[in-house]
Parts: structure tokens; C-alpha cells; sequence
């Protein structure tokens, strides 16, 4: 099961797709989610994801407005799908029939 | 916004030389880029200060990774990082003894959170300057007195001053208004003042919203215009700004409101005022004469004048008014006093004396733990040696230290602020409401900086105590598994530091005895009344049903009825000023057979006017003639007074006052004969030297109190009587406000409220420090013993007697003790004269308190000394030798 951030930030990587570093993770969580997160939350469970073997990272090419320096693209690997779908489905199952309008559409 | 985002230097430093490698490019690079888009949205300051947030946040959460790539070097400056790795290192080492840890953090949070509350207390008074522009430039300005102290002035010679001054720029008189709101609610008493149209131009204050004065309002047919302060605004008229130019109802009389102050506002000059009224004064008025000296100056020198120049300047022009009007002053002279002393001097000695105490008390406190320190450092002996060995330089091992006595300090001042936040709770409730500048005090950014800083020194000289040691030849014995040899330059410094507590909690001992001798003694003062059993309020008859000076006089008849009706009341009167009420109404007493050339050197003396039964209600002994009775209330009866003793000797020293006549107040008083002469009463102060009192029958006075004290004597516990005296009062007029409900004991108590303070202060301080000290005593020793059982277990074994051993260890712990109580003598004896203003019929080199406090001191050193000696005794010889 995963933590609920670590869902955010698997969620967000899915959603820029190809463009998935720290700044457009961080954007993407708070746009949706509405709440200041910090870049270092992002990164520390990055850093965890990482370990578990749920995403994947590379070193992408430096760029003039970060200073020369370079990017870490992520992407979600094979695993890291998995867990996301099973840890998504445990909260739907949990939330159907309590009539909170949680029902997925 | 168009530009590029610049990151502060700072932390990208910080962020370069601290991050782990594996983040750190990436990371600041995405910091980077996300830094120009917040400076897009926000503004070039705004993304600076959030670049630093980041940083930091960053800085405490990114570990460094667990997978390092075998040829990365771990980066950044090797200096820093060794640090951060200390203070780790620290943090185990603390966590690890946590009894120690606990002791420490403890003692240090009680002495970091006292100085802090104190400090915020006594900040305002002592250091800020007045909350108003240029405040240096403002000054409050009196006559002088024939005996050369600072008196009021009449409305006549403030004009005088203001008009013709050139070191004045504007100058505003102020007089006290107290005053009862009757609409909008329930009656409520409020403290105000009547100002000149100028004052809040003087102070350099403006609305919040509203108006200020005009001039043309400052005059008698104009001034029923008031200013609200912002709380009085908020509570009584629930923060409705529509009531700014409309009226509202005061004493029955409808006033506009000009406007409101800013919540900001601050009343320095009358504390507790809530409301200002225009002055008004013109010459034709009867009460603006220049003998009328009823009236505060303020006033704001131009640019460039000090106080001196102005009162040099004032007092040539007072000369000339001398001579002008030569019956109207006592003496020549203007005295200008910059606002800022003039407001805060009186409680200068109290905060001073009682902020030397709480750094006495921090001093104490970092003395004990650099103690424990120093202990726990013996016992890590071994440790450092092995450090040594391995290639610890001097340096290593001192940062070592260092980082563990930041750390306990920063834990202390951590738990320190919340000591403070509670002893400041306590202490504002406390604050007797006649202290200057009491709204404000906080734990604002001052307090907390000074908090911080203390905190930092301690860090330091804490780590920095236990890393002296001796030269580089012990490290082989240490290391050869000797504890024979441990530091001996440690044990002189943890001798010392014992020393030096001893002698810092006998001066602070001392500090809180003579406050609490000097207290014995001002409530053993004589107060020329009968404070037990009496209960006193304060009532108020005002607005147009009481214009009529006969209506107030009814009025206080009935209020007098209605109490006596009371089940347990005695006896009951009223009286224009309580004793020690904190009022002041004295008027000049001129004797018909002393006559003066100029009647304004006439001795003063307090007025009270009363009904019948005052004298006798308050037990003020009749010492000859007679008190009043209901007869001297008769339209007919002929005028009288009665006079203290103090009053009678002073004009008329070795003869009878019975039946001598006298002039008091007024242009054209009449003849009042005296027909009595009582015990004198303190009416300022307790400690007050000399004061004189007269007393008149209130319908013979010539204007009626609207404003009166009412006395009633019970015949058992006062405050029980509480509720049914006010219902009483109230049921005579329920738009009479009742006020300042006290039993007599209670208002005598308030009029030592600083004094009282500053020994509650000073016990508690004194009692922290002495057990602070003793527990010190207690470590060395026992430490000592701990060290020494090898050679007590050699003497006994060789035979030396348990007395003998006992004796050893006593004098061992009893030299420190009497060392530091020579040290805190003399330094008592030194420090004494900074008490002295707070100190009553004692004197600050008391030999009994001094004595006293000291055999005290040395008793419980003893008593210290007691229990490691016993544990001496009980030590094996052959354990001890068979040990290490």
C-alpha cells in the first residue's frame, strides 16, 4: 500500500508524462491537491520511490535558466504502475456503498 | 514583473556546500528555475525570501542518499560538515544520558525564560524610547516648589509659558476627567483626560480615523468633544465607525466624537485613560486661575533644544511672572523633565534591581551546568584520550564540546521561551496598573532576540568550561587506565564555579531579605486608621439630575442609609479621598493669627471632605477636641475644621489649634474655625515622611463631590459584604456606577504593590538560586568522594579514624562554601546601594540580614556536605583498593 503523497507524486508523473521532473511534479500536486508542498517533499519521496523500485530516473540535458544545470526525468517502471492501480482500487473498494458520493462515475 | 531572478548567495552557498552530492545539481536546478517563476508571480523580494524557505527546509530534510557511488567523494566543505557530524554526535551522546541531559536543559530553561520575561517587562521602561515620533523632543514641564520639587500649574501660567516660550514648539495641559458612559449599555466607569486641543499634536499622534481637535473647540462653549481610544471604541461601541461625528451620552451630557485613536496608541502620560475630552479653559473661568495648580504640561521642544535650555528659558519667564504677580507663586522657577524619564523614573529602581536578580539567577544556572559538564567530562577521560591517540587535535576535541553545549543550550532556550511565556502570564496579572508603560510588554522581536543571544553565549562558554584541561602528559596516564590523575585544572574550575554560586545566591538571599525586612516594616508603619474590618468602595453621582450641589448631598445621605440597613455593617461614611487611594487634592491651609506675605507659601494639606461619621468609621484616633456631628451639617452652623496633628505643629508648634480660625482654598474663603485635632494618616505613601491632613463637612466645602469613597466598617469578615453593598448603593440611583470594591486592607496593600512585587520576585529568584547552589555543593562533593575512594579506602586501611575521614571531606566542601560566602558578602555590601531606594527603615548593609542569610547559607552547605561525607565513611578499604 502506498503513502498517500507517494500516490500524488506517481499520480503527477503520469500526468506530464514525458516532462516529469521536480519542478513540473511540484506543480502538478499543487495545482490538484491545492496545498503548498515543498520541492524537498517532493524529492524525498522521490528519493523513496526510487529505492523501492516504482519509478525510474535519468539525467536529462542542462538548460541556460537552471544555471547550466541538468534536469532528473522520472517515469514509473512496471512495479510502480502496479502498486499505484492496487493501492487506487483499495480506496474505491473501501469508499463503495457508504453513499458519500465517493462512487467512481 | 520582467527580470531575472537573482538567487540569494547565501543560501545557495549554503545549498552547494551542504546538500548531498546526489541532489545537489538537480535540485538546485529545479529551485532555480521554480525561483524565476515565483518571482513572476510575486515579486523579486518575495521569491528571495521563498528561495531561502526552500533552502532551509531542504537543508533539514535531504539526507544524504544511501547509495554513493564508491569513486563520489563526499563534498562540501570538510570544516562544516565535520560540525554537523559534532553536533549528531552530540545529540546520541545526550539522548544517551538522559538524566543528565534533563538536569541541565532544565536548570538552563529556568534561568534563559526568567531573564526573557523579565527582560520583556522591563524593556519598555528601561531601553525603548516613547512610542511616539522624535520622542526626545518631549518634555513635561512644572513649577518648582518653594522646596524645589515639581508641582502642577494653573491654566493661566500654562498660557503664559506656551505663548511666550521660544524653546517650545507646542505645549498642551492636561488635567484628569473621570467620567461615567450612559448609553450604549450598562453604566460604565471610565478613566479620562481634558487636553488641550493641541495635545495630540504635541505626542505627534493622529486619528486612526475621524478627526483631531480643532482650536476653535478649546474653549468653554465648545468643548463637548471627545476623542475614543481604539479598545474603549471596540468594546463599548462594537467597533462602529458611524458613531465618529455623532454623540454619545457622558455624565448625563451629550458629547461629540471627534474621532478614534489608533489601536497603536499608547498613553503614556495617564495610563489606563480611555477617553479625551477638549479642555477648554479660558482665563474667565473661575478654576483657571494661576493658583489653580490642577493642571499636567506637556509640551514639544523644537528641534535641537534640551530640556536644560528649555527650563532655563522657563524659569526666567516664571521669574518675571513672580513678579508680576507676586501672592500667586510660592517660589520662582520652571522644572522640564524629558517624558520619557518624567513617566518611567519611579519604577526604574524596581526593574533595574529585579532584572540584576534574574541575571544573577542565569548566572547561577550556566554555573551549574558547566558544572555537570565538567563532571561528565572527567568521567569521559578515556574517551578523549582515545580520541587523542587516534589523531584528535586540541581543536577536534573542543568543537567536540563546543557542539554539545550548543546543543543544551539551544534545548534550554527552546523550553526557556515557553518558561517565559508562563512567568510573563503570571507577571502581567500581577503588575500593579500604575506602572508606566504596562500595554507594552510582550515577548515581541526585542525579547526574543536577547533571548537568543543569551542562549548562543551560554552555548559557549558552557562547551568551552569543560575543554580546558591540563597540558598533553596526562593522555599516556589516562590512557594506561589511572584515574589517579584526572584534570586538576578541571577541579579547580568546578571549585570555582561552586564558589561563585555560593557567593551569587547569598547576594540574591541577601536582595530578598532586606526587601522583605523593609516590607515587615512599611506594613508595621502606623497608618492613623483602623484598616481591619472596613470595606471601601467608590461611588459616583454625576449628570444633570446631580448638578445641584444639595442633590449630591442627598444622594450620599441615602447611600449612607442604605448601608447602615445592612445586617453586620457598623458604621458608615463617605470621604472625597480614600488614604493611600492614590489621589492627591491638597490646598493651602492660612492661619489667621500666622499671617503670610504671600499666602502661596502656606503649608499644604490633604482636603477630605466628609460626612459626620468619617473620623470615628475609619477609627482615626480624636486627639483633642472633638470629631464632627450631624449638628455641623445645619444651614446655620458655623464653619469648622478639624486638623491632623502633623498639621497643627507645623503651624502651630507648642500652642493649642483648638479655636484658631483659618483661610483654605478658593479666592475668597471664609473663616473656618478648627474645632478638633486628629492622629495623622499616611495619604501617598506608607513611606512617606511628613503629611498633613485637614478635614471639613462636605456641605461646607465649597463645590460638592461628585466622586466619593465610601467606608463602611463590619463587624466581620468585609468581603462578605461585598455584594450587598453595591446592591445597596445601586438601589438608591441605579445609574450610580459603584467602583474600586476593596476592603481597606487591600487598598494599603496596593500602595506597596511594587514593593511587593519586587519581593516576590526576588524570593523566588533567591530560593532558585539556593537550590541551585546546593545542588552544586552536593555534585562536586560527591563527585570528589567518587574520585577519592582509592585514597579514603589507603587512609582507613593505614588507620585513619572515621572522624578523621568525615572532617577531611567536610572541610574539603565547607572551604568552597565559606570562600563564596566571603565573595558574596563583599559583594552584597557593593551591590546593596542599587537596593536602596527599595529598602524602608533598613539599611542595605543590614548586619542581621546579612549575618542571617549567610549563617543560612552555610547551614545548607553543610547539610550539602553531609552526605558525600557519609558515603566516605562507608567506602571498603579493600573494595577501594582492589578497584580500577
Amino acid at each position: 500500500m502506498l503513502g498517500e503523497f507517494e500516490q500524488l507524486v506517481l499520480l503527477a508523473i503520469l500526468r506530464v508524462e514525458d516532462d516529469a521532473y521536480g519542478v513540473t511534479i511540484r506543480h502538478a500536486i499543487v495545482e490538484e491537491s491545492r496545498r503548498d508542498v515543498s520541492l524537498t517533499a517532493v524529492y524525498k519521496t522521490l528519493t523513496r520511490l526510487e529505492e523501492k523500485g516504482f519509478v525510474i530516473a535519468r539525467v536529462g540535458e542542462p538548460t541556460p535558466e537552471r544555471g547550466g544545470r541538468r534536469k532528473r526525468y522520472y517515469a514509473l517502471s512496471a512495479p510502480g504502475k502496479r502498486a499505484l492501480r492496487q493501492s487506487i482500487d483499495v480506496v474505491r473498494r473501501m469508499a463503495r456503498g457508504l453513499g458519500l458520493g465517493l462512487e467512481p462515475s | 514583473m520582467k527580470g531575472v531572478f537573482v538567487p540569494p548567495r547565501g543560501a545557495l552557498w549554503l545549498l552547494r556546500h551542504l546538500l548531498p552530492v546526489t541532489e545537489r545539481e538537480v535540485f538546485i536546478g529545479d529551485l532555480l528555475e521554480e525561483g524565476q517563476i515565483v518571482r513572476g508571480r510575486t515579486g523579486a523580494r518575495a521569491a528571495r525570501r521563498w528561495f531561502w524557505h526552500q533552502s532551509l527546509v531542504a537543508l533539514l530534510m535531504l539526507r544524504r542518499r544511501r547509495v554513493i557511488s564508491p569513486t563520489c567523494q563526499p563534498a562540501g566543505d570538510p570544516r562544516m560538515l565535520t560540525f554537523l557530524g559534532d553536533l549528531r554526535h552530540g545529540l546520541r551522546l545526550l539522548r544517551r544520558a538522559p538524566a543528565f541531559t534533563m538536569l541541565s536543559v532544565l536548570t538552563l530553561a529556568l534561568g534563559i525564560g526568567a531573564t526573557t520575561a523579565i527582560f520583556s517587562v522591563a524593556n519598555p521602561v528601561l531601553f525603548e524610547p516613547l512610542p511616539y515620533p522624535h520622542p526626545e523632543r518631549l518634555v513635561i514641564v512644572g513649577e518648582r516648589d518653594a522646596d524645589g520639587t515639581m508641582t502642577n500649574l494653573g491654566f493661566l501660567t500654562y498660557r503664559d509659558f506656551v505663548r511666550e516660550s521660544r524653546t517650545i514648539e507646542r505645549g498642551a495641559a492636561m488635567g484628569s476627567w473621570q467620567v461615567t458612559l450612559d448609553d450604549h449599555g450598562a453604566p460604565e466607569v471610565v478613566a479620562g483626560q481634558r487636553v488641550s486641543a493641541s495635545f495630540f499634536s504635541v505626542l505627534g499622534v493622529h486619528p486612526a480615523f475621524g478627526r483631531d481637535f480643532n482650536v476653535d473647540e478649546d474653549a468653554p462653549s465648545t468643548n463637548s468633544v471627545v476623542m475614543l481610544s481604539h479598545g474603549l471604541w471596540q468594546r463599548r461601541y462594537g467597533s462602529d465607525s458611524s458613531v465618529v461625528g455623532h454623540t454619545i451620552s457622558i455624565n448625563g451630557v451629550p458629547y461629540v466624537v471627534a474621532g478614534v485613536l489608533p489601536a497603536s496608541y499608547e498613553s503614556v502620560v495617564a495610563p489606563g485613560a480611555e477617553i479625551w475630552r477638549v479642555l477648554g479653559y479660558d482665563a474667565s473661568l473661575p478654576y483657571a486661575c494661576r493658583t489653580c495648580r490642577h493642571l499636567r504640561m506637556i509640551a514639544r521642544m523644537r528641534p535641537g533644544v534640551t530640556p536644560a535650555s528649555a527650563a532655563i528659558e522657563l524659569s526666567a519667564l516664571s521669574s518675571r511672572l513672580v513678579r508680576e504677580y507676586p501672592k500667586e507663586y510660592p517660589a520662582a522657577g520652571a522644572i522640564v523633565q524629558s517624558l520619557g524619564d518624567a513617566t518611567t523614573s519611579t519604577a526604574r529602581p524596581v526593574l533595574w534591581a529585579v532584572l540584576g536578580a534574574s541575571a544573577l539567577v542565569l548566572l547561577i544556572a550556566t554555573a551549574n551546568v558547566a558544572n555537570l559538564q565538567l563532571a561528565r567530562a572527567m568521567r569521559r577521560e578515556e574517551e578523549f584520550a582515545i580520541r587523542a591517540a587516534l589523531g584528535a587535535g586540541r581543536a577536534r576535541l573542543t568543537a567536540q564540546l563546543l557542539a554539545e553545549g550548543l546543543l543544551l543550550a539551544l534545548a534550554g532556550g527552546a523550553a526557556g521561551l515557553l518558561v517565559a511565556r508562563l512567568t510573563l502570564a503570571i507577571l502581567v496579572a500581577r503588575l500593579p496598573q500604575t506602572m508606566p508603560r504596562l500595554s507594552a510588554i510582550g515577548l515581541d522581536r526585542t525579547a526574543l532576540l536577547v533571548g537568543a543571544s543569551i542562549t548562543l553565549l551560554l552555548g559557549v562558554a558552557i562547551g568551552l568550561v569543560p575543554a580546558m584541561r591540563d597540558g598533553r602528559g596526562e593522555l599516556g596516564s589516562t590512557l594506561r587506565g589511572g584515574r589517579r590523575l584526572t584534570g586538576g585544572r578541571r577541579h579547580l574550575a568546578r571549585a570555582g564555579l561552586v564558589v561563585a554560586e555560593v557567593a551569587l545566591a547569598l547576594m540574591l538571599l541577601v536582595g530578598a531579605g532586606l526587601l522583605s525586612r523593609s516590607l515587615v516594616r512599611l506594613m508595621s508603619v502606623n497608618t492613623g486608621f483602623d484598616a481591619n474590618h472596613l470595606l471601601t468602595l467608590q461611588t459616583q453621582a454625576t449628570g444633570p439630575k446631580y448638578a445641584d450641589n444639595n442633590a449630591v448631598y442627598l444622594n450620599h445621605e441615602r447611600v449612607l442609609a442604605a448601608l447602615r440597613q445592612l445586617p453586620g455593617v457598623r458604621r458608615a461614611a463617605t470621604v472625597s479621598q480614600l488614604p493611600l487611594g492614590g489621589n492627591l487634592d491638597a490646598y493651602g491651609v492660612n492661619a489667621e493669627d500666622k499671617p503670610l506675605a504671600n499666602p502661596e507659601l502656606a503649608p499644604y494639606a490633604d482636603r477630605y471632605a466628609v460626612s459626620p461619621d468619617y473620623l470615628g468609621a475609619m477609627g482615626i484616633a480624636v486627639l483633642r477636641g472633638r470629631a464632627f456631628s450631624e449638628a455641623d451639617n445645619s444651614d446655620r452652623a458655623p464653619l469648622v475644621v478639624v486638623v491632623s496633628a502633623g498639621l497643627a505643629s507645623r503651624i502651630w508648634p507648642g500652642e493649642d489649634a483648638i479655636g484658631k480660625r483659618v483661610h483654605i482654598g478658593g479666592p475668597n474663603p471664609p473663616w473656618r474655625t478648627v474645632v478638633g485635632v486628629v492622629a495623622d494618616v499616611h495619604q501617598r505613601a506608607l513611606d512617606a515622611s511628613e503629611s498633613s491632613q485637614f478635614y471639613v463637612p462636605e456641605r461646607q466645602w465649597q463645590f460638592a463631590d461628585n466622586v466619593v469613597a465610601v467606608v463602611v466598617r463590619t463587624q466581620s469578615d468585609p468581603t462578605a459584604l461585598t455584594r450587598a453593598a453595591r446592591a445597596a448603593v445601586q438601589g438608591v440611583d441605579p445609574s450610580q456606577p459603584v467602583t474600586a470594591v476593596a476592603t481597606m486592607e487591600q487598598v494599603v496593600a496596593t500602595s506597596t504593590a511594587q514593593r511587593r512585587l519586587a519581593l516576590m520576585l526576588f524570593g523566588a529568584f533567591a530560593s532558585l538560586a539556593l537550590v541551585l547552589a546546593v545542588a552544586g555543593i552536593y555534585g562536586v562533593l560527591a563527585g570528589a568522594v567518587a574520585e577519592r575512594t582509592r585514597e579514603i579506602g589507603v587512609r582507613s586501611a593505614l588507620g585513619a579514624t572515621p572522624g578523621a575521614i568525615l572532617r577531611m571531606i567536610m572541610v574539603q566542601g565547607m572551604r568552597l562554601a565559606v570562600a563564596g560566602l566571603a565573595i558574596g558578602l563583599v559583594g552584597a555590601l557593593s551591590l546593596g546601594r542599587f537596593l536602596q531606594s527599595l529598602l524602608y527603615g533598613i539599611d542595605a548593609a543590614d548586619p542581621l540580614t546579612l549575618g542571617g542569610v549567610a549563617l543560612l547559607l552555610a547551614g545548607v552547605a553543610l547539610a550539602a556536605c553531609v552526605l558525600p561525607a557519609f558515603r566516605a565513611l562507608g567506602v571498603d578499604p579493600i573494595t577501594a583498593l582492589r578497584s580500577d
